[in-house]
Parts: C-alpha cells; sequence; structure tokens
C-alpha cells in the first residue's frame, strides 16, 4: 500500500519522515537551533577578551555602587480595610465569561483587589468547571493598555477625550433625530435584553441587528423551518456512541466547544482496559480542524462537496430505513463509498447516534436534521429542552441593514460588540453605507475597524469590572460580578442605553445604578421562578456566590418534524467545479478576529498549524510511495524547508482579491483544497493583533438566503517567495525522535552509538524510543501484553544499575508528599487551554514572533503533537509536555552550581537565583523542557520591536515595552518570581499552588485533601486529562489513575523515573469503514 | 602579659564609671521607678514629666503635695483621699473630675520612691540610670570577649622579626663561606632590600594581597543590600514600647495578617481608630501624631464623626478642620492661644501633610494612606509567609523582629540572610505533636520518635531547607 509506514510510526513533519539528515542532526542539539544570537545581524557581540574584562570590571562596580544605597520602600496600608481582603491571601468570585456567543462560568481569583487567574467554575452544569485557552487569556485583556480609557468624540478625524456628563447631553439630542439601530454580536444576557427593550421603545423605529462573524444563522432558520424553534439544540455528545461531524469544529471552535469536549471525553476515556468501550467519531471536512484531529476518521470532501455529502449520507440512510431519498448532487467517490458504510453503523447505533453539521446552509441543516430524525437522535442525543442560545444571529439581518443605511432611512446606529467593518465579507460595502449615518456611537472598550469609523465612543467596562447575567442555555442562569473597580473612566453599555432612554428604572445617582437594576429584573423573573429560597436576598446572595442559577431541567418538550427535505435538498451546495477550494475557519486562538489583540493567544500555537503570531496557508502533503513527499499540484516544491525554518510565500487570488500569505505544509489536508484562519489581518486593533496575519473576510461570499459561506474556489496561485516568516514550534523541542527503527545505520546520537556498541541488552534500544503509544480499540488485548512485556523489558534495564531506584524510593520519598501527574491522552483533545492557564499562573512572558521563530518561546507546557497512520489522511495524537519531574533526573546531575536539584517531595526545583545559565540542565533534559531567557523578556529587551516578522531588532522607539508596562504587571501572580535574562526555567508543577495548599491544611490541623492541590493546567483542562495530586496517598484521584494499565512512561527505557504517566492514546478505527 | 595589662585598666576605667554614677544617683532605683513609670502611669501621665495629659504634669510633684506621706495614700487610692477631703486632693478632682485616678494599692513605699526618683531626675534632665546606664553596658562588653587578636598580632611581628633575624644570619653565614671560598670574587652580600624585591618575595606579596582582598571583598559583598538594624524615620512618630511594651497590645491585634497570610500587613487605619476614637493626645506628642491618623482617615476629632465625603474635601478644608482641633487641644491645656501655639499648629499641620503625601511617588492628596517606610525588604525571588511562622509554627514574634516592644522605633533586628534562616530552619523543631497535619505523613519519623531513636523533628528533616520551600 501507497501509504504505508517506511520508517517511523509517529512522525511530527515530512523532514522527519524523509530522515532529512540536516533536520535529524538539529534536533539532538540542545534547542535544535543554531546558536541564537549570531543569527541577529543587528546585534553585534564580537566581544573580545579586552571588552570581557572591561565590561567585568564596568559590572561589578555598578553593582556595587547600587547596592551601596538602601532604596526606601513606601509601604502603604489600606485606609479602611475590607473585611473580605487580606493581603496576601487570595480571594475568589463566582463570575461569567460572556464574549458574544462564547461562555464560561468562571471563578475569578483576586490578588489585593486585583484580578490574577481565571479558574472554571464547577457548579456549572454546562462547564463543569472546564475552561478554554480564550477564558484562560481574558484576564490579560483587562489590563489592555490599548483600551479606551474615556469617551471620545471624532472631530473630522481628530479623536477628542470628553466626560460622560457631555456626551450624554450630545448624544440624547442627535438619537432622538430618527431610527436607531443597535447592531450587536449574540447577547446572553436577559438582563441587557431587557434594557436593550427600554431603549428601542424611547426611539420608534428603532432595532436590533444581531449577527455572528462565525455563524449559525442557516441551523437557526433551519430549525426554525423544521421545528418551530429558532435554537441550536441541547447536544449530549456524551450520549452518543456514534458521532459524525460535517465541518463542525465542536471540540474546538463551535457554538460551545468547553461544554462539548467535556461530553466527548466522557465517551472516549477508558479507564479499565478490559471494560472498554469508545464512541466512534467520524469528521468530514476538507481541512484539518481539531475535532478532525481528534476523529477516528476523517472522510475528506471539497468545501463545496459538503452539500453533497449531506445529502449522500441522508439518502444512503433512508434507502436503507425505507425512507424516501432525495434528489442530491453527487460526492466524490471515496467519501461516498465511506459515508455509505458509516451509515450502516449508524443505522445500527440508533438512537444512540448525532450528527452535527458546521456548515451555514440552511439545505444542508434541515438535512442534518432529517438524518438525525431517522436515526431517533432527537430525544436521545439531542433535545430542545435547556436550548442553547450561544449562537442568535441571523446573517440577512446585517445585510438588510446596510441595505438601509444606503437608502439613508437610518438615523444613528450604535455598535454594541460588533466589529462588521471588520468580519463581514462586504465589510468594504458596509463601511460605505456605515459612512452615510449621521450619529454613529460605538460601545466597545478597544480600538476596532468599526470603531475607528464611528462619530462617537461610549466605551464599556471590561466583563471583569461588571455587572451582569447570562443564559447560555434556556433555563440555565449566571451572573457576572465585578472583581475590580473600573480602571479607566469608562461606563457599562448597558447603563449608557438607560440613561440615553431616560429609563425610569434607573437611579442615575446611585453608585452602581446597573447593578440595581439587575438586582430588580432578577427579583421580578429569576426569583419568582423558583422556590427553594423565601426571600430575594437570599437567593441572590446564594446565586451571586455560586455564580450560578439552573432551574430544575424541563421534560424534553415533543417538536413536530416539519421538515421539507426535497425543497432543502436543492438548496445545497453543489459542488465548485474550481481546480483548487479554499476553505475558512475559526481557530481556538483568535476566534473571528475579536480575540487577535490577546498577546497570550496569538503566542499559543494554533493546535493544528503549530504556528504562532498569524495565519498560515494550509497546503497539502502528497507521498510518491516511496520517500519523498511535497506539495500537490500548484503547491509543489513548497515549503521544503519548513524543519529549518523557512516557508514560502504564494499569491493568491480569491474573488478577484489578490493576497500575499505564507504557507505551511499540512498533513491531512485534501488535495486541491487549502485552508486558511479567519480573524487575522486586523488593521485597526490593540497592538498585538493589528498586521498580524492575512485578513480573508474579503474572500467570503454571501449564499441566496443572505448566509455567509466559509470557502471560495481560488482563481489563480502565482509566484512564489522564500520566506523566513515562519514561527512554527512542531521542529522545536523535538524528544530525540531520531533514528530509523529497523538497523542503525542512519543518522542517530553519537551518545546512543557508543552506547549500542556496548551491546545489547543495555540502553541499545534506544533508537526505538517509547514517546508515543497507541494502539486501536480492536487491538487492546493484544497491545496491553506487548506493553507489559515492554514495560517489564524497561524496568530490567533500569534496574541495572548500581543504585537501585526502589530503595532510594524507600529512603527519600516513602513518608511524606510525593508529587505526580497522569494525563489521559485519549481525552486531551490538544485545545491548548492549558497552556494559557500556565502562562498566567507563572508569569511565563510573551516574546513575540521573531523570538519564536529562533526557538525562544518560553512556555512551560508545550503540547506536542505527532501524526500516525495514513501519510495523506493521519490520525493525530496529543502529548502535553512539560518538566516531568524526574526522580533521577539527568538535568541535575549536570547543573555546576545545583541550581536545579531535588526536594524531598518529588519535585525538580529550580532556583532561579542560583542559576548562572550553563544551559548543561537543557542540553541533558531528554524531554527537552526546559526553556531558557535568552533575552530580558519581561521587561526590556522585547515586544513590542519584535512583533512584526522576523527582522530582527527594529531600534526601541520609545514606546514602553509590553509585560514593562504598570498596567500589564498588574496581572503578575505575585507568589511567582518573574525571571530575568539568562536564567533557566522550566515547569514547577504550580510549587506555589502545593505549598498553599499545605499550608491552609496546617493552619487548620487536618491532613491534605485530595483536590487541595490541584496545578493551573489541572483546573483549566475541559476535560479532565490532567490530575494532579500525592502519589503517596492512596485514596487519592492520581493513585486510582495510576493504575491504568494502559499507563506509560514517556522514555521510560532511560531510567530517569519521571513523575508523569501518560495512558496510551487509543483510537476506535475500523479499517473495515474506509478501505 | 600585655593583653592581659589592657583588660586590667579596662576593668579599673569601668569601676571608676560605675562608681562616679553611684556617687549621683542610684542608677538601679531609678531605673526600676522607669519601669514602674511605664507600666503604671505611663498611659496618663506625660513622660516629659512637664505638659499634661488625662492627668496632671507630674514634675515637682512632691513639692506640690508637700507631704509624701499623703502623696504615697493618694497614689495607692485617691478616691479615699477625696473622701477625706485632703484639700490638695480636692484641688485636683475638680480640676480634672470626672477623671479618676486609677488606684495602686500594690505598690509599695519603695515603689514610689523609685518612681520619685525617676520623675525628679527626668524632669531635671539628668537621668544617669537611663544614659548612663547604657554606657556601662557599652563599657563592660570588652571584658565579656576575650579577645585574642592583640595575641596573635604581637606574636606574628615576634615571628616576622625572628625571620628577618634568621634571614639576615643566614645571609651573613652565606657570606662569609663566600669571602671564605671565592675571596674578593665572591658576589656582594645580599641586602635587606635585595630579598624583599626578589622574584619570589614580589609574588607572594601580590598572591597574599589578592587573596587578603579577595577574602574581603567577597565577604563584604555577600552583606550588600543586607539591612540589619535599618531604622528608618517613620512618618508617624509610633511607638512601639507605649503600645506593645507598656499597654501590652497583641501584636496579632494590629498586625492581624501575621496569622493567617504571607504578610502581616501594616494596619489600616481605622485599626488605629479602635483606641484612638478615645485616646486623642498622646502621651509623648500630644496631637502631632495622632491627627496624622485622623487626617488619613478623615475623623473629626472634636465631633468624634467619620467626615462624610472626606475624599472630596480639598486640602484648604481639611487643614482648617484639624488645625482647629489643634489649637482647641493647645488653648485646653495652656488655657490661652499664643504665638508659641501658633507655631505649634503649624509646625504639627506641615508634619501631617509630610506624612501623607509623596512627593517622589506624586501623592499630592492628603486623604489616604500614611506612608510608612518599609524596613523588611525581602529579594523578590523570595517567598516568605508569616502564616506558616507564626499559626502553625508557633513562632514568637521576637525571634525575628527582636524586642520590638521595648523598641521605641522600630530597627530590622535580624540579618534576614539566607544563613540566618537556614540555620533557623535547621534547629528549630517541627510543632510535631499538636498539629494533626503531621500525623497523616512522615511514619517513618512517627515511629522513631516512639522508639526513642529521635528526640524531635527540625524543620529541615521534612524538607525545610530545600530550594522551593521558598524560591519560586
Amino acid at each position: 500500500m501507497k501509504n504505508q509506514n517506511k520508517n517511523t510510526e509517529v512522525w511530527v513533519g515530512v523532514e522527519h519522515l524523509e530522515q532529512d539528515p540536516i533536520f535529524l542532526e538539529s534536533i539532538n542539539r540542545e534547542f535544535n537551533d543554531t546558536p541564537a544570537l549570531l543569527q541577529a545581524d543587528g546585534l553585534k557581540l564580537g566581544a573580545s577578551r579586552r571588552d570581557f574584562l572591561k565590561y567585568l570590571g564596568f559590572s561589578v562596580g555598578a553593582a556595587t555602587i547600587a547596592s551601596c544605597d538602601i532604596p526606601v520602600k513606601k509601604a502603604l496600608p489600606y485606609v479602611v480595610k475590607p473585611d473580605e481582603i487580606v493581603p496576601g491571601v487570595a480571594t475568589y468570585y463566582a463570575s461569567s465569561y460572556v464574549k458574544g456567543g462564547d461562555y464560561c462560568a468562571v471563578l475569578v481569583k483576586t490578588r489585593e483587589g486585583r484580578p490574577i487567574k481565571i479558574e472554571g467554575n464547577a457548579m456549572s452544569s454546562l462547564t463543569q468547571g472546564g475552561t478554554s485557552a480564550r477564558v484562560q487569556a481574558a484576564v490579560l485583556s483587562l489590563y489592555d493598555t490599548n483600551r479606551y480609557q474615556s469617551p471620545m468624540k471624532n472631530d473630522g478625524g481628530k479623536w477628542s477625550k470628553m466626560s460622560w456628563e457631555d456626551l450624554d447631553k450630545e448624544i440624547g439630542g442627535k438619537l432622538a433625530a430618527g431610527s436607531v439601530k443597535v447592531i450587536t454580536n449574540t447577547i446572553l444576557s436577559p438582563t441587557a435584553k431587557k434594557a436593550l427593550g427600554e431603549f428601542l421603545a424611547k426611539y420608534p423605529g428603532s432595532s436590533v441587528v444581531t449577527y455572528d462573524a462565525v455563524s449559525s444563522s442557516a441551523q437557526l432558520q433551519a430549525n426554525e423551518n423544521c421545528f418551530g424553534k429558532k435554537a441550536i439544540p441541547n447536544y449530549m455528545f456524551d450520549k452518543a456512541s456514534m458521532i459524525v461531524s460535517f465541518g463542525a469544529d465542536f471540540l474546538g471552535t463551535w457554538i460551545s466547544p468547553v461544554e462539548y469536549a467535556r461530553q466527548y471525553a466522557v465517551t472516549r476515556r477508558i479507564e479499565e482496559a478490559s471494560k472498554a468501550s469508545m464512541s466512534r467519531h467520524i469528521q468530514v471536512e476538507s481541512s484539518m480542524t481539531l475535532t478532525g484531529s481528534n476523529a477516528d476518521h476523517r472522510v475528506l470532501v471539497r468545501p463545496s462537496e459538503m452539500g453533497a455529502a449531506v445529502a449522500t449520507l441522508y439518502n444512503a440512510i433512508a434507502s436503507k430505513t425505507g425512507e424516501a431519498t432525495v434528489s442530491a448532487p453527487k460526492v466524490n467517490e471515496k467519501a461516498a463509498a465511506a459515508l455509505a458504510k458509516v451509515a450502516d453503523q449508524l443505522i445500527a447505533n440508533k438512537g444512540k447516534s448525532l450528527v452535527v453539521c458546521g456548515t451555514n446552509n440552511i439545505g444542508e441543516q434541515t438535512l442534518v436534521n432529517g438524518i438525525n430524525n431517522m436515526l431517533d437522535s432527537w430525544g436521545n442525543t439531542m433535545t430542545f429542552a435547556n436550548a442553547s442560545l450561544q449562537r442568535q444571529g441571523v446573517d440577512s439581518e446585517i445585510q438588510g441593514l446596510i441595505r438601509e443605511m444606503n437608502a439613508g432611512s437610518v438615523g444613528s446606529v450604535i455598535v454594541w460588540g460588533a466589529n462588521p467593518a471588520f468580519d463581514l465579507p462586504n465589510s468594504d460595502k458596509f463601511a460605505e453605507a456605515f459612512a452615510k449615518v449621521k450619529t454613529k456611537v460605538s460601545f466597545n472598550g478597544t480600538p476596532d475597524e468599526t470603531t475607528a469609523l464611528c462619530d462617537y465612543i461610549a466605551p464599556t467596562h471590561h466583563w471583569l469590572e461588571s455587572w451582569g447575567d447570562a443564559e447560555p442555555k434556556e433555563g440555565i442562569y449566571s451572573l457576572i460580578q465585578p472583581t475590580i473597580a473600573p480602571i479607566f473612566k469608562t461606563r457599562q453599555a448597558e447603563e449608557s442605553l438607560l440613561r440615553w432612554a431616560g429609563s425610569q428604572n434607573i437611579n442615575p445617582s446611585a453608585e452602581q445604578p446597573y447593578y440595581e437594576y439587575l438586582n430588580a429584573n432578577w427579583q421580578s423573573t429569576m426569583f419568582t421562578s423558583q422556590n427553594s429560597f423565601a426571600t430575594f436576598e437570599a437567593f441572590w446572595d446564594n446565586a451571586l456566590h455560586d455564580g450560578i442559577f439552573e432551574k430544575p431541567v424541563a421534560a424534553f418538550p415533543e417538536f413536530g418534524w416539519n421538515g421539507d427535505v426535497n425543497a432543502a435538498a436543492a438548496k445545497v451546495t453543489k459542488p465548485g467545479s474550481g481546480e483548487i477550494e479554499i476553505s475558512f475557519f475559526e481557530t481556538v486562538n483568535v476566534g473571528a478576529g475579536q480575540y487577535a489583540d490577546n498577546p497570550w493567544l496569538q503566542e499559543m500555537p494554533d493546535p493544528i498549524t503549530r504556528c504562532v503570531w498569524g495565519n498560515y496557508l494550509q497546503i497539502p502533503i502528497e507521498f510518491d510511495g516511496n520517500k519523498s513527499f511535497d506539495g500537490v499540484g500548484k503547491f509543489a516544491g513548497l515549503n521544503n524547508k519548513e524543519g529549518y525554518k523557512e516557508a514560502d510565500q504564494i499569491e493568491i487570488t480569491v474573488a478577484g482579491k489578490k493576497q500575499l500569505v505564507t504557507c505551511v505544509r499540512q498533513f491531512g489536508q485534501k488535495k486541491d483544497t487549502v485552508g486558511l484562519a479567519l480573524g487575522y489581518g486586523r488593521k485597526v486593533s490593540g497592538a498585538a493583533g493589528r498586521n498580524i496575519g492575512v485578513n480573508v473576510y474579503p474572500w467570503m461570499s454571501i449564499d441566496a438566503d443572505g448566509n455567509t459561506q466559509y470557502f471560495a474556489t481560488v482563481d489563480t496561485v502565482s509566484g512564489y517567495i522564500a520566506t523566513t516568516e515562519y514561527a512554527s514550534v512542531q521542529y522545536h523541542h523535538t524528544m530525540g525522535v531520531t533514528g530509523k527503527a529497523k538497523g542503525y545505520e542512519g543518522e542517530v546520537n553519537v551518545d546512543e552509538i557508543a552506547l549500542m556498541r556496548v551491546g545489547k541488552g543495555f540502553q541499545g534500544s534506544l533508537v526505538e524510543r517509547s514517546v508515543i503509544n497507541r494502539t486501536n480499540l480492536n487491538e487492546l488485548p493484544t497491545f496491553l501484553k506487548e506493553l507489559e512485556e515492554k514495560r517489564a523489558e524497561f524496568e530490567h534495564l533500569n534496574q541495572q544499575t548500581l543504585y537501585p531506584y526502589d530503595q532510594f524510593v524507600a529512603e527519600k520519598y516513602s513518608q511524606g508528599h510525593h508529587w505526580g501527574m497522569h494525563i489521559d491522552l485519549n481525552s486531551c483533545t490538544g485545545c491548548g487551554a492549558c497552556q494559557v492557564a500556565c502562562l498566567a499562573e507563572n508569569n511565563v512572558p510573551v516574546v513575540g514572533k521573531f523570538e519564536v521563530y529562533r526557538h525562544h518561546e518560553m512556555t512551560w507546557l508545550r503540547i506536542d503533537r505527532y501524526f500516525f497512520g495514513d501519510y495523506e489522511n493521519p490520525n493525530v495524537v496529543y502529548q502535553p509536555m512539560m518538566c516531568q519531574h524526574c526522580d533521577n533526573a539527568p538535568c541535575e546531575n549536570v547543573c555546576p552550581v545545583s541550581a536545579t536539584n531535588h526536594s524531598s517531595e518529588g519535585l525538580n526545583q529550580m532556583a532561579y537565583n542560583r542559576c548562572i545559565g550553563t544551559r548543561y540542565c537543557a542540553n541533558n533534559c531528554p524531554y527537552k523542557v526546559r526553556r531558557f531567557n535568552w533575552m530580558d523578556y519581561t521587561t526590556a529587551d522585547l515586544f513590542p520591536v519584535n512583533e512584526h516578522g522576523p527582522e530582527p531588532f527594529v531600534p526601541y522607539d520609545g514606546e514602553v515595552p509590553f509585560y514593562a508596562d504598570n498596567l500589564t504587571r498588574m496581572v503578575l501572580n505575585p507568589d511567582v518570581t518573574v525571571r530575568v535574562r539568562g536564567v533557566m526555567e522550566k515547569c514547577s508543577f504550580c510549587v506555589q499552588r502545593i505549598q498553599e495548599g499545605k499550608l491552609t491544611a496546617k493552619k487548620e490541623g487536618r491532613a491534605l485533601r485530595d483536590g487541595d492541590v490541584k496545578s493551573a493546567c489541572m483546573t483549566a483542562c475541559p476535560t479532565g486529562a490532567i490530575v494532579f495530586g500525592d502519589t503517596n496517598n492512596e485514596e487519592s484521584e492520581i493513585a486510582k489513575r495510576y493504575k491504568n494499565e494502559l499507563n506509560y512512561i514517556v522514555l521510560e527505557e532511560i531510567n530517569v523515573r519521571p513523575s508523569v504517566q501518560y495512558t496510551t492514546r487509543v483510537t476506535n478505527r475500523d479499517e473495515a469503514l474506509l478501505s | 602579659m600585655i593583653y592581659k595589662r589592657l583588660n586590667y585598666s579596662i576593668l579599673v576605667l569601668v569601676f571608676t564609671f560605675s562608681l562616679s554614677s553611684l556617687f549621683a544617683q542610684d542608677p538601679a532605683a531609678i531605673d526600676a521607678g522607669k519601669t514602674l513609670f511605664k507600666n503604671n502611669c505611663a498611659s496618663c501621665h506625660n513622660k516629659n514629666m512637664k505638659d499634661k495629659m488625662t492627668g496632671p504634669a507630674l514634675a515637682d510633684v512632691q513639692a506640690r503635695w508637700g507631704d509624701d506621706k499623703a502623696l504615697y495614700d493618694w497614689i495607692r487610692n485617691s478616691q479615699a483621699m477625696i473622701a477625706k477631703g485632703h484639700p490638695r486632693a480636692v484641688e485636683i478632682w475638680n480640676e480634672y473630675k470626672p477623671v479618676v485616678m486609677t488606684s495602686f494599692p500594690s505598690l509599695s513605699d519603695d515603689d514610689i520612691n523609685n518612681i520619685l526618683a525617676y520623675i525628679n531626675c527626668t524632669a531635671a534632665g539628668n537621668c544617669p540610670g537611663v544614659d548612663g546606664g547604657k554606657k556601662i553596658v557599652d563599657l563592660q562588653q570588652p571584658e565579656a570577649k576575650s579577645d585574642n587578636t592583640l595575641l596573635y598580632a604581637t606574636l606574628l611581628v615576634i615571628l616576622v622579626l625572628l625571620a628577618v633575624i634568621l634571614a639576615r644570619i643566614i645571609s651573613n653565614l652565606n657570606h662569609i663561606a663566600a669571602v671564605r671560598e671565592f675571596g674578593a670574587d665572591a658576589p656582594p652580600r645580599k641586602t635587606l632590600a635585595d630579598t624583599l624585591t626578589s622574584k619570589g618575595m614580589v609574588s607572594f606579596l601580590i598572591f597574599a594581597v589578592i587573596l587578603i582582598g579577595g577574602y574581603f571583598t567577597v565577604r563584604n559583598a555577600i552583606n550588600l543590600g543586607r539591612q540589619q538594624g535599618y531604622q528608618p524615620t517613620q512618618p508617624i512618630k509610633f511607638s512601639h514600647a507605649t503600645h506593645a511594651g507598656v499597654h501590652k497590645i497583641d501584636c496579632n491585634y494590629c498586625h492581624d495578617g501575621a496569622r493567617r497570610s504571607k504578610h502581616s500587613v501594616i494596619p489600616a487605619a481605622n485599626t488605629c481608630l479602635n483606641c484612638h476614637k478615645a485616646i486623642k493626645v498622646g502621651s509623648q506628642y500630644g496631637t502631632a501624631e495622632l491627627t496624622k491618623i485622623y487626617a488619613s482617615i478623615g475623623f473629626d476629632p472634636k465631633g468624634d464623626t467619620l467626615i462624610k465625603n472626606y475624599d472630596k474635601k480639598t486640602d484648604k478644608e481639611i487643614e482648617a478642620i484639624y488645625k482647629s482641633w489643634i489649637s482647641d487641644s493647645y488653648t485646653k491645656e495652656k488655657g490661652t492661644f499664643d504665638a508659641e501655639g501658633e507655631a505649634l499648629v503649624n509646625s504639627q499641620w506641615d508634619g501631617i501633610v509630610a506624612a501623607l503625601t509623596d512627593k517622589e511617588s506624586g501623592d499630592t492628596k492628603i486623604q489616604g494612606p500614611i506612608e510608612w517606610v518599609r524596613i523588611h525588604n525581602l529579594p523578590d525571588h523570595v517567598y516568605f509567609n508569616h502564616a506558616q511562622h507564626v499559626s502553625v509554627g508557633k513562632v514568637a514574634c521576637q525571634s525575628c523582629h527582636g524586642k520590638v516592644e521595648q523598641m521605641e522605633e522600630v530597627k530590622q533586628y535580624s540579618p534576614l540572610s539566607m544563613g540566618w534562616c537556614i540555620n533557623c530552619h535547621r534547629e528549630t523543631p517541627v510543632k510535631f505533636a499538636d498539629n494533626k497535619y503531621y500525623d497523616n505523613y512522615y511514619e517513618l519519623y512517627h515511629e522513631q520518635m516512639k522508639n526513642l531513636e529521635r528526640s524531635n523533628v527540625t524543620v529541615e528533616d521534612i524538607g525545610g531547607t530545600e530550594c522551593q520551600k521558598c524560591h519560586y
């Protein structure tokens, strides 16, 4: 077979598969990179010995003089100390993260009255304590220096600050002249909707125009047609044993990913190998999405074939269940054959299957409803009880508004949260029409394309400064409470609306007018709908404490099926005839563009392309059956040097508009299709998002129903330029996945050759390093036996030492705590929430694009991605990798100053102030998890100077660098040291949390309970894949997880005795399905 | 020997000093009187003995009473004296009522004599027991230490002399031998200068200088940034000696973070108000210092209320409020308001402004916190948690902060160096039996303690000297 494995079973990239000698050599280096500083042309580091002595003398002198003077430090106490604040002790408040339709129930950790970290709220039935990368990064946006600091007025292109009083006076008069349109994204807040209602009532002819940049418009319309209910169903992935998704990235970005990921993980986790059962997940798509990368099978279709694929599945099921088929376009043969088999399995799992569809076509959504109807999914795996309200926008509304604005019938427009001048397919037309409106007001708190076109800015609070509520699903309510006093002179949008409406229901002179309004609304609505609490005060206090209020689940309502599948079939997208098609999708990082100005998200590698600071054109790879891997067709020869940090830029034309994009070769990308992420290429935004990547919105189109279509045909592909603008972490920190499995003729590490010469029996098997263990569900019994044998052999090897480990453990770790971690690779979806949580908790700096390009990213926790299976349509396994806290740690032995050493609790400790920066430890770390501060990333050296492209060191222009700014620094965790240049750092197992948990137990005079200490990554994980705890405690969750037969230790054979265990990745593939 | 003779002379010197002080006054009695005064009288009577406070100024108290016996009785039970109708007692009562002087029946005649001795010498400004006492202690220091430096220095000089003499002898003998052998052709005799400028000698000297210089450089470099003994002037002359010493207020009452947080916490101004709502004039500084607290929080001492919308008041309005309070207090004390009062009001107001604003940080607002100077500064990379030590370790505050209850102005008592921390962790036993936390871990230690193989478990034994206990 053409796509069979030759060299290695799992691979990280093409260079690895091709056994490229330069690549193999480079990955054996410490940071698999050339000495970094030598590359920077702008830097002159040619210091002679004389210079060295000069610097030495100068710095000793300077240090001495600097130390002589004792700086006077002031200590300011409170004047009146609030009861709930004890300086030095964190206080948690329940709140809700809401951005458009994105929702998460959260706890906000505050220190001395400033929020520093966001955790999940386990009381919410919706998210159950899970979070996403976006939620974790939200706290940084509170301290964004780009936020508007007061109301502003646009005087012919010049912005001037003004007071709220003046603004209210000016706006009051202007709004009265004609109808008012309020443009928003989905609004989840019932109280905000009430306020909006009061506002609209005051100005006749006014209305709210709701749209979502990444829209579920067609699904809402289809559901209204089929069931008379304009809402997203309540999906229950945990009840499904057969999941088919047509392009819906439900683990990454689609509607409610935190909720869905948790449900999905329930069906994928294997706690006992003997009782293993798993759902099967089939993803139909062209570009690999996060969800697709987790699927068992991917059925590859061109973006325009999605409708045909849905119809094919519909017909296959209909014909087998005796329903009428519909006439529809044909999908490609390979997909058709696969879908026919999928149909059989779906029917076999009737009532336990779930089909979801992410396209924005009413016909396709109706057919999917029809499929679910035939499969009895309604009431079993999906229902309209507690229907989701997280997408409410209908695309045609905003298009209607453009027409109205052009006709001159709109008096004024208020923009609230939305950014239509950027994220509409016809944003240029919107801007044109928008200019014709007399009064344009923006509530947005940070700069964006639409706000730049407005006359007034009435900036709203950040959500961490606001009061509010949310109803993400019907009957499930959630409160937002402020955790800090407003930093700037901003005012909550709802309050502005109510003031401008002249509402009798708020008291403008109150200290917090909107709080009173919200409170009153809850008293009259939520309070009256429950009977657990007799008084409103008790109810309110409880709701505020919990952060949520959930009505009992209603019985599953009956909805009559009223769908017209024949009409729907006529509406589905016809397969295009263009040579190359392009699909546009949301990434977990920057979404539709609303998160683009958050540096943490920009620097979190996209799970799919593994690139940072930009969107890259994903081009397909073809395997010639022998040795060569190359781009297909017009992309042949592109990006052949990814392994050594080089990419190509090409010009592509879509819809007559030409743009220059950088490519990345993407395994799993369908032939003759490419993919490019949304949300990049912002022109007006905070510094971090400006001019990063390519804006793809102008390339998108609108279908006959007015719905935005997220794919297009590529007209031309022309010329390419080699570029070094390629900040991908896929080839960084590879764990010596060096050698060939068979024979030793290839490139291997020097030390390994030496070891092999010693003879087999010692560590001669090093070349077959056990980094990833994976198997398929049906091969589980054989695999378990193999794994057992393999681990027994490793153990035997590891016993050949003068210092037996067991003795060591008995002496050192038998009493007290021994901290350990367990990561379930079956639950891990690679979403990256843990990675951002780690940044937030541990003050890990953002380094910028150029620094990532040259392998200097500082993340303590990385998520490695490995491919396996078919080269052209591989499966993926994600492996979160952080310091393994080896009990026999190689890094410790080589430190000349003992800056890294071992604690009696099993922690591999790093004492920054003892570190002299030899980097021997990083060199000796088999897991490549140590990070060196090449620059002073937290203050002077970098960012914003390095954020655009890889030009080395643009001269410092006087702007305060990111993280050196006092506002930004408020996000720092005061319990964790901020590291300086020249020291090594790495995961500490959140030692500050360990110490805090132990201290709490000691203060209360009790044993440490399991769950008292949770690492930041563990609390962030939406699926519960990461468990942290005391392995000496027999009762703990970690001790239970350690007993899983599928567990393995990465690089167990080298006898470093890590404290982290992984569960084997198990897929549920049925090879017959796609043969 | 020389050093012994020196020590003798010091002893003689000390003795002479002690005698001379004894002849002047009895420092022991005054010292005892001072302690008694602090513990019993200082809360109502001004320490300077010249100004009125809650009670009258005590200078010349014996002269005013005339009769020591009556004074003793008055101190032991003032109400009885008033009831008896003693003229001086009635006079005081009329002036100070309804304030009642606390009775001290337990004070003996000697105690009262001691107090009076202290009052008299303080009023006269010639208390030797207070300052002189210190000198005595200082002078006794050399005696306590048997320092051998002098002995070693002398030995060194003698040895060097010996070496030089021997070198000369050898050189002479060599020269004689050479003359005998070669006659006039003998090489010239090596002089001392030749020896000292020889290559070997020069290299040895350079080596020695580098070694010794390096040693001292490193030794001093280690101490850079350490601030033991640091005693900055604080914006308020807050006396720990009065609060923690005389009035025995528990440290944790004001520093309420110490029990539960990493920070011990400088008390908020409203904590001060808990007591100083009632005690409005200080025993030492009158209105000068306490008004700073009032101006910080916005307390009106005349109306006994918190000023409404204090945050929005202008500096002028604040100035008017507190200047009027200070001048009223002055008038109440002196009977009239004169130029001296005017000057006092102005100088006290300037003090208030200085304490509540900070030019360097650009804080020009009077309202808001008192700008204390931080004394104990740990480097940023050190994590220290008060609760761990106070609540769990049950370490007394004084073991690190010194006898704060005796400090008028607080200073840094300990070096706060890592060696100092580590040493304590090595020596201090953990409260192993008292805390149920430890019951669940450390089976080995429990076993050993049961078998009497181990008497205690130190902080080090449970990992208290590992890097990441304090550095993360």
